[in-house]
């Protein structure tokens, strides 16, 4: 009875899973299929989920030059980003775990306090610092706004991780007649690389899909990323559906494969980040 | 960060208009504009109405979804990544993607109301006041919901066992368990992410730009979007700054109460 009443539950428990499966997939498997239909099958009443002759005929058409040219944009503009958070969040938040100072966790409550803060609300005086510098339709301007968000959420994460690895570590080293710069290379960095790839992957998920830098920042196709780019394509190729959503199985495909090939490390990294912090 | 704050608060004692381009200081009188117009009115009210509705559904959504993958079953490796995808997913794509599935002719869920019936010509979900701001809250939860599932799911793996099954001995059936031993057990975390995902929604640009554009009638216009409008659309800078500084007050406000909980929580 017991066990006849436990197996119910656990088949419930396993139709709400699919149900909930079917909620986040349908959305994508809709994108897919849209993306494959040829432009000569119409779209039916009710809905046929799978078109009948699957094509790439939309993606040829939306691989255009220009969305080329944002494609690349995204990557130049994303890899300095990494480029340039990681080492330097890296520095930060291990001086943040090893060093006690009191002022340093003023600091950390500080870059954390301004991250929350809206870009939108400061969107008009960065503009103009901005435009002042001579930096607009530049990579630079947007590499920099992007730093001052991911750098906080970078410091934060990795500060996670680094404060779990024991001190004893470097003092071993240090008596091994290590420098502390040798210790931090050869010891806290190999020891942290799980933490530094799940920050990796979330600056890179950020970046890649930031929308109101980009749309302020840049005014020409020339310097448009791929959000601010397929955003414009509403407008224009707004009726050719099929080759809008192959345009956005395009711009997610990158991240989503980044997303699943390093999952484990992920995740973990997001909770132990966000929350324990 | 901070630099841009401040310059947030002086561009808003001025006035600029795309007729009229030169900068003038007006002091406070751009407030006391704003604060009588009707429009600002809705845009709070709008604001008030996205934020409670994004971050109650997908709180409540994300915890149920959290409980649901929290079982010793075969697969669960797989839907713990699986419900991240929406997440991933970047925000204008997401935004797109719902556009389409709102479409009123050609979208999937007008496409299935006629199928079975439901409607007999389609509903235009983002061209009507009435449910421009629902379905774009829904479409918020969808790509919000799993950010909470993770950290929830990551709290409720660290729920002391011997409790749970103290409570099992004890004859406690699965509802009272969640009530009286997962929930308190939990509590600071819930507390904790309520806080963030209201601020982060209160900030949320992306999806209402890209699926409204604050429209129709300004029915979805929130701060983020107007402040966009005003200061980009109309180049009218003096009162975009004034929206950005007084949703820059009630950030204050929430992030002071989530600096409070967090300490709270982890003391």
């Amino acid at each position: 009875m017991r066990g006849g009443r436990r197996l119910a539950g656990k088949a419930v428990v396993l139709l709400l899973q699919l149900l909930l499966a079917v909620v986040i997939l349908l959305p994508f498997f809709w994108m897919l299929s849209v993306s494959l239909k040829p432009a000569t099958e119409p779209f039916a009443i009710p809905a046929r989920l799978w078109p009948d002759h699957p094509t790439v005929d939309n993606y040829v058409t939306a691989f255009r030059p220009e969305f080329r040219q944002y494609f690349l944009n995204s990557v130049i503009v994303s890899a300095a980003t990494l480029a340039i958070t990681i080492p330097l969040a890296l520095l930060a938040a291990y001086s943040f775990t090893r060093l006690q100072m009191r002022l340093l966790s003023v600091f950390l409550v500080l870059i954390i306090v301004a991250q929350m803060f809206p870009s939108s609300a400061i969107i008009i005086p960065l503009y103009k610092m901005v435009k002042g510098a001579g930096l607009l339709n530049t990579y630079a301007a947007l590499v920099i706004a992007y730093i001052t968000v991911t750098l906080p959420v970078a410091i934060w994460m990795l500060r996670g991780f680094l404060a779990k690895l024991p001190g004893t570590l470097e003092e071993a080293a240090a008596i091994d007649g290590a420098t502390p710069l040798q210790a931090f290379f050869q010891i806290v960095v190999p020891l942290c690389r799980p933490g530094i790839v799940a920050t990796a992957v979330f600056v890179l998920i950020v970046t890649w899909q930031e929308f109101l830098f980009a749309l302020s920042f840049t005014s020409t196709k020339e310097m448009r990323t791929l959000p601010v780019g397929v955003n414009d394509y509403i407008g224009q190729y707004g009726i050719r559906y099929g080759e809008l959503m192959a345009n956005a199985v395009m711009i997610s495909l990158p991240v989503v494969a980044v997303f699943f090939f390093l999952q484990r490390h992920f995740v973990a990294g997001l909770t132990q980040g966000a929350v324990k912090g | 960060m901070y630099y841009p704050m401040v310059g947030t608060v002086y561009e808003s004692l001025f006035t600029t208009s795309f007729i009229n381009p030169t900068p003038k200081f007006v002091g406070l009188e751009t407030y006391r504009r704003i604060l009588a117009d009707p429009g600002f009115r809705q845009v709070v009210l709008n604001s008030l109405a996205w934020t409670a509705g994004v971050v109650i559904l997908q709180n409540v959504v994300g915890f149920l979804a959290a409980l649901l993958l929290d079982q010793n079953l075969p697969g669960q490796g797989l839907m713990r990544s699986l419900v991240l995808l929406p997440w991933v997913l970047p925000g204008v794509v997401a935004a797109i993607l719902w556009r389409f599935l709102y479409d009123p002719q050609l979208g999937l869920i007008n496409s299935f109301l006629i199928g079975w019936g439901l409607s007999d010509h389609g509903v235009e979900w983002l061209a009507d006041t009435a449910t421009a701001m629902p379905a774009a809250i829904l479409a918020a939860v969808w790509k919000g919901f799993p950010f909470s599932t993770v950290v929830y799911l990551a709290a409720l793996q660290n729920v002391d066992r011997e409790q749970i099954e103290a409570a099992v001995i004890d004859g406690a059936g699965p509802v009272r368990r969640l009530l009286d031993v997962v929930i308190p057990a939990v509590r600071p975390v819930i507390a904790v992410n309520l806080l963030l995902t209201t601020i982060l929604t209160f900030n949320y640009f992306d999806m209402v730009w890209v699926l409204t554009r604050g429209g129709p009638l300004n029915s979805t216009h929130i701060f983020p979007t107007k402040i966009y409008e005003l200061g980009f659309g109309q180049f009218r800078f003096g009162d975009a700054a004034a929206y950005g500084v007084i949703s820059m007050l009630v950030l204050v406000v929430l992030i002071a109460l989530y600096l409070l909980v967090q300490r709270r929580a982890r003391a």
